[in-house]
């Protein structure tokens, strides 16, 4: 990947008039710089403004940033120049669906069907998408900081220790990045964090555990023909996991303090697998 | 001791939608009282609840939840509902896809703190 950047920035050094920064963004951005990422595909797009695929890059990186307003967009605007432009179908489809819409989120998805009906990862978003429970509503923007604290105010918690930056794709989410792991059957983590009660970055140990968990769970399925598993809900001394498969390939972790009913749990898990559905779409995974 | 199990899975077994309950040797994954419907392979049930037991307990490990209690797996054509009952033994549960989880959760749970009290 480091070879890839450097190859990509020394062809647009040779030729800065080139669209190779729509790669050499896609690739920082992968690499979890999206600070380059922007900079390097808005300065792309002030010399290319109908580049479909620029736009799309740039969505991309807004929507990693929690950025939904942007990316929907960025995503218009690829749909103007190409209307059929699959990655903007999906892209539109996983901010509307984080957005509340489930029925614009889904017309999205039959728009990109419909334009290349073998794409597998839009089939199984507009599955999840049709089925899956209506995502809750976006929540309260915060309350306008007062002028004075209010004097028996305890003092403020220190702030939360940070997980390594990843996509943003479960934004909005409670414990977005403390608690929800999305990651692929190889134990890779994709997106999310989890840390543990200390603050350390568990979801890479967590990643490796799960992918076993699954293999475990494809095959105990398999030899008691109960098919295909769906979730797997674990209650535990402090807290209760749910695991669930995203499409094919990638599992969903949701760890929840006891507090929460394992039912309500298992919603919350529901609605975040949708979002990983549309974002693995909007990946083009 | 026996008796005790014994009711144990009757009462399981009549929750509806259930195909069939044991309890297993956590360590090993082998029977050691069941009551099951005809055709339901008691002693690979028993096997791979005990593995996914252990998984998702090292993956609960992991990721700081703490000792697994209980755990289910619902799959397309049914539930696997596994009780933990400390220190060596798991109530384990088959049902199809109309079980009432909840009344089965009950059950199991009861059962497996009635042994381990």
């Amino acid at each position: 990947m480091a070879d890839d950047i450097r190859s990509l920035t020394a062809a647009l050094a040779r030729d800065p008039a080139s669209i190779a920064y729509a790669e050499l963004a896609e690739a920082l951005r992968r690499r979890n710089q999206p600070d380059e990422a922007l900079r390097v595909a808005l300065h792309g797009l002030s010399r290319h403004p109908q580049h479909a695929d620029g736009h799309d890059v740039l969505a991309r990186i807004y929507s990693d940033m929690g950025d939904l307003d942007r990316a929907r967009l960025a995503w218009s605007k690829v749909l103007e120049i190409a209307p059929d432009h699959a990655g903007a179908l999906k892209g539109v489809a996983f901010v509307r669906f984080r957005q509340g819409d489930v029925a614009a989120a889904a017309a999205a998805l039959e728009q990109a069907l419909a334009a290349d009906p073998t794409d597998e990862a839009a089939r199984r978003a507009l599955e999840t998408v049709r089925h899956g429970p209506p995502p809750a509503p976006p929540p309260a923007p915060p309350q306008p900081a007062t002028a004075e604290a209010p004097p028996a105010a305890p003092p403020p918690a220190p702030a939360a220790p940070e997980a390594r930056p990843r996509p943003a794709v479960f934004n909005g989410f409670d414990r977005s990045t403390a608690d929800i792991l999305l990651l692929d059957e190889r134990g890779l983590v994709l997106a999310g964090g989890l840390l543990s009660s200390s603050g350390a970055d568990v979801g890479e140990v967590a990643a490796a555990g799960l992918a076993g968990v699954s293999g475990e769970a494809t095959r105990t399925g398999e030899y008691l023909g109960l098919g295909t598993w769906r979730t797997i809900v674990a209650e535990a001394e402090t807290a209760n996991m749910v695991v669930a498969p995203v499409g094919e390939g990638a599992l969903l972790l949701v760890r929840r303090d006891r507090s929460m009913p394992v039912g309500l749990a298992l919603r919350f898990a529901e609605r975040a697998r949708g979002t990983a559905s549309a974002w693995l779409a909007g990946q083009g995974a | 001791m026996t008796d005790d199990l014994g009711r144990a899975l009757d009462r399981i077994s009549r929750v509806r939608g259930m195909r069939g309950s044991m309890w297993v040797s956590a360590d090993d994954g082998i029977p050691v009282a069941q009551l099951l419907m005809e055709g339901v392979p008691g002693k690979a049930v028993a096997a791979l609840a005990a593995s996914l037991v252990r998984k998702v307990s090292g993956t609960a490990g992991a990721v700081g939840a703490g000792k697994v209690r209980f755990v289910q797996m619902e799959a397309a054509g049914g539930t696997l509902l596994v009780a933990l009952a400390p220190p060596d033994l798991l109530v384990v549960a088959l049902a199809d896809s109309r079980v009432n989880i909840g009344l089965a959760r009950l059950e199991m749970m009861r059962a497996a703190l009635a042994v381990t009290a």
